[in-house]
């Protein structure tokens, strides 16, 4: 039973793509609704998965020995993240229908779309570290091509580049994880490396704990690989809910997550994985608190929230950094869907044109209040929990300068919401904008995003429990659902961190008073408005491909001789360094 | 000497004949004739490894298939000689380098 649910979970978005395309661009309404019919299937065949949970092989399927058994494991980090990726996928699906409406190449965006869901869900499911890597580099590909769905825009298609890019780059440094693990313990089985991490040499298991890192970090926008993110925003707005809040970007998280019993012995690393997160949601906060572009903003915030997450992972904390995921992809996807709803009425995605746009759209309004509430971690919306259980973990566990920077970050969150909030929906407003009410598909992903929002975190207990019961190797002791939540509400952090929140509020609200300690952090303003120099780096290395690229060139003149000179002439260094190691 | 050695010490001189050739020569025909020779010498190298490995049977099939590819290279390498010398009026090769971007 669960490895049919698994071949479905998997299999539905894919033949859903296939039908799609099948259709033909001619018939835009079937493609619609084949789209949703097919997302949503797949959403219910993975809450159907929940249940099933075990920590077993509940799919195997036998390749031959080269490249090991093909292995699903439906446990509990599995089957959640595949529920938020086919839940939130179809909501996204569902927001298309009016979103996309009467755009060209529907056939094009929705396989895309449902071609990434299934290998998302393919990806947290695997046992194999091989089939990760597949799965991972599929939702790359698919990822460049949403990216670049408009490709007669030169902007679109520079992000897509950069997303492929610099995502691959991570790719690659999974591939040799995975090719390290079958050369030392003879099978790309994850549970292998898990169970028979201390088999291998400690510089073998260095190598592969902080190739993994940069893989991670590359995969979810974290530094110095964050620049890809704001790139990426020229994506049709579900795409951007989609992949690059609720999904694809946690895959590093996971990938954190799913391998730390293997690293966390290896010394540095953690505080390694501590600092790329503090920094990232430090910096990224910065960002978001100056950029102008409301799609920017927002991905500054993933960037600085999946910080949170990592930072949750470098101090132990697997189980507060995967329940703060399943909150932000709700949270974040409602604000992003919403957002697109404002950009898809009023045309501009430029902050400084709108303002008091609250009084034309009061549903979207009241939605996107409920999504910024959750990510400013004010109490009873699920960001509130996730995030107080990352700062409580991080206090006990943690280094105090990392828990001190996480603590400021949260300030200036709440600082950056409240100031998006106020740009586009309240006040006066500040262009003549022909504003149109938003569909009903929109209010109605929107709407069921928003109640998750406000109760996802009631799942804080089930979550902990399935993690607990179904990960051999974590070491969790996870709390029952009710203490647990008791906990949070007793703990000093969560006071303090209330505390930040407060002061970030308090700030936006007297930021005319507050003039001159405004003007003394200009120059900070300035350099996160240049993205802290990190965008320039990335040309350089860019421009330094092309130009060593183009000089080496001229060795590949195309005559025979000359080849023939240089076959000879490694030929002759092959044959000595085998004389001399004879 | 026994065999083995002598197959070994043939296929180098063949190989080396080959290699030389292709590395001096600049006339198509002759570069074409130059890898028709150093293929050989591999091929005889092929079949010497099956016959000291015991595995005759794999390395005489390799062998026939390496055959059908080569002559199917020096089929084509010679009709592009041809072409190339009613187009271009030369067989240098070094005169090929329209394709140069």
């Amino acid at each position: 039973m669960t490895d049919w649910l698994i071949v479905l979970t998997i299999g539905l978005p894919w033949l859903g793509a296939l039908a799609v395309w099948l259709t033909g661009d001619d018939r835009p309404d079937q493609q619609h609704r084949l789209a949703v019919i097919f997302s949503v299937l797949a959403g219910l065949a993975a809450l159907l998965l929940i249940p099933s949970a075990g920590d077993t092989v509940a799919l195997r399927i036998e390749v031959g020995s080269v490249f090991g058994d093909f292995t699903f494991v439906p446990d509990g980090l599995g089957v959640f993240l595949a529920a938020v990726a086919t839940v939130i996928g179809c909501l996204a699906v569902i927001f298309s229908v009016d979103y996309m409406h009467g755009e060209k190449q529907l056939g094009r965006f929705y396989s895309f779309v449902l071609l990434f869901i299934g290998a998302m869900v393919g990806l947290v499911l695997t046992d194999s570290i091989l089939l990760l890597f597949v799965f991972w580099e599929i939702t790359a590909l698919t990822s460049y091509a949403l990216i670049s769905f408009y490709n007669d825009d030169p902007k679109a298609v520079e992000g897509g580049i950069k997303a492929l890019v610099i995502t691959s780059f991570g790719g690659v440094g999974m591939l040799v994880g995975g090719l390290i693990v079958y050369a030392y313990l003879g099978d790309y089985q994850i549970s292998t490396l898990l169970s028979r991490a201390d088999e291998l040499p400690s510089g073998v298991l260095a190598a592969l704990a902080f190739g993994f890192l940069i893989a991670a970090a590359a995969k979810s926008a974290q530094v110095p690989f964050h620049t890809w993110l704001p790139g990426a925003m020229e994506a049709p707005t579900p795409v951007s809910a989609l992949i690059h809040a609720a999904t694809m970007v946690n895959a590093g998280v996971y990938v954190l997550a799913r391998f730390y019993p293997a690293f966390e012995g290896v010394s540095g690393w953690t505080t390694a994985v501590t600092l790329v997160g503090l920094v990232s949601a430090l910096m990224a906060a910065l960002m978001a608190l100056v950029a102008t572009d409301l799609k920017r903003v927002l991905a500054y915030s993933t960037i600085s929230q999946l910080g949170y997450m990592v930072y949750a992972v470098g101090v132990g904390d697997i189980f507060a950094s995967q329940f703060h995921l399943l909150s932000h992809a709700v949270f974040k996807a409602l604000l992003f869907l919403s957002a697109g709803a404002v950009i898809h009425s009023v045309g501009t995605r430029d902050m400084r044109e709108m303002g008091g746009l609250g009084k034309k759209m009061p549903f979207i309004r009241n939605v996107f209040v409920v999504g910024a509430l959750a990510l400013a971690g004010l109490p009873v919306l699920n960001g509130f929990w996730s995030k107080e259980l990352i700062l409580e973990g991080g206090l006990h566990d943690g280094p105090i300068w990392a828990y001190i920077g996480m603590l400021v970050g949260a300030g200036i969150t709440a600082l950056y919401t409240f100031r998006m909030v106020w740009l586009v929906f309240y006040g006066t407003p500040r262009a003549k904008l022909h504003v149109h009410p938003a569909g009903q598909m929109m209010r109605l992903s929107t709407g069921i995003l928003a109640a998750g929002t406000a109760t996802t975190w009631l799942l804080a207990g089930l979550f902990g429990e399935l993690l607990e019961n179904t990960l051999p190797f974590h070491h969790l002791h996870v709390e029952a659902g009710t203490a647990l939540l008791g906990d949070v509400i007793a703990a000093p952090a969560t006071y303090l961190a209330l505390g930040v929140v407060a002061l970030g509020l308090l700030a936006w609200q007297y930021r005319d008073a507050l003039g001159g300690l405004v003007t003394s952090l200009r120059p900070i303003g300035d350099a996160a408005a240049a993205d802290f120099g990190f965008e320039w780096i990335n040309r350089r290395v860019v421009q330094w491909a092309t130009t060593a690229g183009e000089s080496l060139r001229a060795f590949q003149t195309g005559s025979v001789n000359w080849n023939v000179a240089g076959i000879v002439g490694a030929l002759i260094v092959v044959l000595v360094i085998l004389a001399l190691g004879a | 000497m026994s065999t083995l050695e002598i197959l070994v010490v043939g296929v180098i001189a063949i190989v080396g004949v080959g290699l030389y050739g292709l590395l001096i020569t600049r006339n198509l025909i002759k570069v074409v004739v130059a890898l028709q020779i150093l293929v050989k010498g591999a091929l005889i190298a092929l079949v010497a490894a099956g016959d000291a490995s015991g595995q005759v049977g794999l390395s005489q099939s390799l062998a026939i298939t390496v055959i059908v590819a080569d002559t199917v290279v020096g089929v084509v390498g010679l009709a592009l000689a041809v072409q190339t010398k009613r187009l271009l009026g030369t067989l240098d090769v070094d005169a090929l380098s329209t394709l140069k971007g």
